[in-house]
């Protein structure tokens, strides 16, 4: 008897919509999926993404030279040269970054006494040759006139946990 | 020339053709798909001739199924082609004999029937059925040739499942329907017990 | 002369007319998969492309085609190219006889369905070939599988068929259809319901689709017959692959759920209305929900192994079809259901 019950209701397929009932529901849910380039996630203010380097207000450069982050770069990514400048204020006349090299993890930003070398939240960003790979002095400080309204804005939102 | 007998003569070249390099062709795969190509220009003649049904019936029994299995098996054999062709010089007589023998059968018949021309089946009206001509004619005048050659068909069916159907003891094989069967119970036992530490 | 001339036009022009629809319906059914896939999976599917990912099906045909195709090194050249036409011209040839309406058919010709059933059996041979004439292990393994995978459910489906057949007393597609006219209950799902499943089931396996696609199975032996093909070869094993399963749902509509006849006849308000007519977007509106069922089953159900295929073709699905063929001949005998 029990053998004729278990045959009929294998017969019925009964796990067989139970598993069709479930690709159902999950097909007509709601997809949270974003259209990237169209719709982002939302990003944080500690966001580490491309370098920048900053300027006072008065356009003048922050960065010393003091090669604070090229010590503590894990990845010997930063590459500093410097001299004094004829006001007798030391800056530098190198500030390379291999974007190739850094893993970025941050420790420039947070050893700058002087907040010069940040990491933007620009996450989007490619090169077409190889030899693009090591963004120059020149290249930061527009990258960070470029952006210096998010980049404060960011530093500002981050300040209170700092 | 009518364009049905061009089609004909088109359909016939092929079959010809086909099966003779069925037997002639080295690669066994290769004769045997000039024999499902012989047996398709057999169905389109069949179809020349207003048997569609029989001619579907071919395509589908022969082709569809039958030479399926054909290939299937000669794609898996591991003929070799020398020690094939080994013993030809000895069975040439044998072979020359029934040979000889049919084409004698092949040439008396068309002596005594001459090469008369078969004229085509007269076309039927719109709502003949070829269909259901064929089976009046099967399951009435020849129910018990139809009957026998069902029940002949049964017994070589049983017959060629009991030759090689055996128990082999040594093979380890899964049964599903006990494996989909097997519930909790069976399988799983819950027992209280005390964890280590709690006895000190 | 002139005469059989334009009837070899007008007879190209119908065809064309059933080809080119099928061949748009194959690339839009490709788009159809990957949105179901994708909602099942909780993804969005192709929507890059076009508005809604739309012209995404033509341009996976233009990579398709200006791929280089490759035939692999001691590979039969001539059946190697062969095999994908071959696996294609049956599935486009049976549409010939397929009834989209009462006056739609390019060939209503008496033995329609024994037709279908011959052409669909012979697909297998593009897939065994090709399978073959790789000189690959995967592909002939997967060829193989493919043979021994259709041999084994064209019973179970031509079985199923003969219930039909047995209820509606003809071959012929458009007269099997206008023997369930009636309304929804009439239809031959009703009375047939466990050779309806088996068949779609049996379909579903003749067309080498998930559940049944061992004769590709990715995990085991790559892509099955298909993996030394690539650029337009690849895209013709495709495209009969796809013509295949909407051929499949086209029969079954036609056979078990009353083709083009509407749902709503024989009810008492609807019926009378534009609702209660039949035609042909009532036989596309099914064969789209039969489309829709192969990607159902496939987002749902895990492979089957090989020899459980075997057994449920074998073991379950024979012995129930000709349990009720017997049943049918009793409806038949008892004047239920048409006869």
């Amino acid at each position: 008897m029990q053998a004729v019950t278990r045959y009929l209701r294998s017969l019925m397929l009964l796990e067989l919509f139970q598993g069709l009932a479930v690709t159902w529901r999950f097909g007509t849910a709601p997809k949270i999926t974003l259209n990237y380039p169209e719709e982002k996630t939302p990003t944080s203010p500690r966001y580490r993404g491309l370098h920048a380097l900053r300027r006072y207000p008065n356009g003048e450069e922050r960065c010393i030279a003091c090669k604070l982050c090229e010590a503590v770069c894990p990845a010997l990514a930063i590459t500093i040269e410097s001299h004094n400048r004829d006001d007798n204020t030391r800056r530098t006349t190198r500030y390379d970054i291999d974007l190739f090299k850094c893993i970025y993890c941050g420790f420039c930003e947070e050893s700058c006494p002087v907040d010069s070398i940040v990491l933007t939240d620009i996450g989007e960003y490619h090169m077409e040759d190889k030899s693009e790979k090591v963004v120059d002095k020149q290249q930061l400080l527009a990258i960070g006139d470029r952006f210096e309204e998010s980049i404060a804005a960011n530093r500002a939102q981050d300040a209170r946990y700092r | 020339m009518p364009i049905i007998e061009i089609i004909f003569y088109l359909f016939s070249t092929v079959l010809v053709l086909s099966a003779l390099s069925v037997i002639t062709v080295g690669n066994a795969i290769h004769a045997v798909l000039f024999l499902i190509l012989s047996f398709f220009s057999a169905a389109c003649i069949w179809i020349l001739l207003q048997a569609e049904f029989l001619a579907i019936t071919l395509v589908l029994v022969y082709v569809g199924a039958v030479m399926v299995l054909f290939l299937f098996v000669v794609m898996m054999l591991d003929i070799n082609v020398t020690s094939a062709k080994e013993g030809f010089a000895r069975y040439l007589p044998a072979g020359v004999l029934v040979s000889l023998a049919m084409a004698v059968q092949l040439f008396l018949v068309i002596w005594t029937r001459g090469m008369e021309t078969v004229p085509m089946p007269a076309a039927e009206g719109e709502d003949y059925s070829h269909t259901s001509a064929i089976g009046e004619l099967l399951y009435s005048e020849y129910l018990y040739a139809f009957e026998i050659a069902a029940v002949l068909l049964l017994v070589a069916i049983i017959a060629a499942i009991s030759l090689t159907h055996r128990r082999r003891p040594e093979t380890k094989y899964q049964d599903p329907s006990r494996q989909v069967r097997v519930k909790r119970e069976e399988r799983l036992r819950i027992i209280k017990m005390k964890s280590e530490g709690e006895e000190g | 002369m002139i005469e059989q001339l334009t009837t070899l036009l007008w007879t190209m022009t119908k065809i064309t007319m059933i080809v080119l629809p099928v061949t748009i319906g194959v690339a839009y059914f490709t788009y159809f998969e990957r949105k179901v896939l994708g909602y099942m999976h909780s993804r969005r599917g192709p929507n890059r492309i076009g508005p809604l990912g739309l012209l995404q099906p033509f341009a996976d045909v233009f990579k398709m085609l200006f791929k280089e195709v490759i035939v692999p090194t001691n590979a039969n050249k001539f059946l190697f190219l062969l095999a994908p036409l071959l696996s294609l011209a049956p599935a486009l040839a049976a549409w010939a006889v397929v009834p989209f309406d009462d006056w739609l058919v390019l060939a209503d010709i008496d033995a329609g369905l024994l037709m279908i059933l011959a052409l669909t059996s012979l697909g297998v041979y593009g897939i065994l070939l090709g399978g073959w004439a790789s000189n690959s292990k995967y592909a002939l393994l997967g060829g193989l599988r493919a043979a021994a995978q259709t041999v084994s459910y064209e019973i179970a489906m031509g079985f199923a068929l003969v219930g039909v057949i047995v209820l509606s007393g003809t071959l012929n597609l458009t007269a099997i259809v206008e023997a369930q006219a009636g309304n929804i209950f009439t239809w031959y799902w009703l009375p047939l319901l466990p050779l309806f499943v088996i068949y779609f089931v049996s379909g579903v396996a003749e067309t080498n689709r998930a559940p049944f696609d061992v004769a590709e199975g990715e995990s085991e032996i790559v892509a099955g017959f298909h993996v030394e093909y690539s650029g337009a070869g690849f895209a013709v094993f495709f495209l009969a692959e796809y013509a295949n399963m909407i051929l499949v749902s086209a029969i079954a509509a036609l056979l078990f759920m009353g083709g083009w006849l509407s749902p709503f006849a024989g009810i008492p308000v609807v019926g009378e209305t534009i609702l209660g007519e039949g035609g042909v977007h009532w036989f596309l509106l099914k064969t789209v929900v039969f489309c829709f069922l192969f990607l159902w089953f496939r987002a749902t159900f895990p492979r089957y192994r090989y020899d459980q295929i075997m057994r449920l073709g074998w073991k379950v699905f024979i012995p129930i079809t000709i349990v009720w063929i017997m049943v049918a001949g009793v409806f038949r005998v008892m004047g239920w259901f048409g006869g």
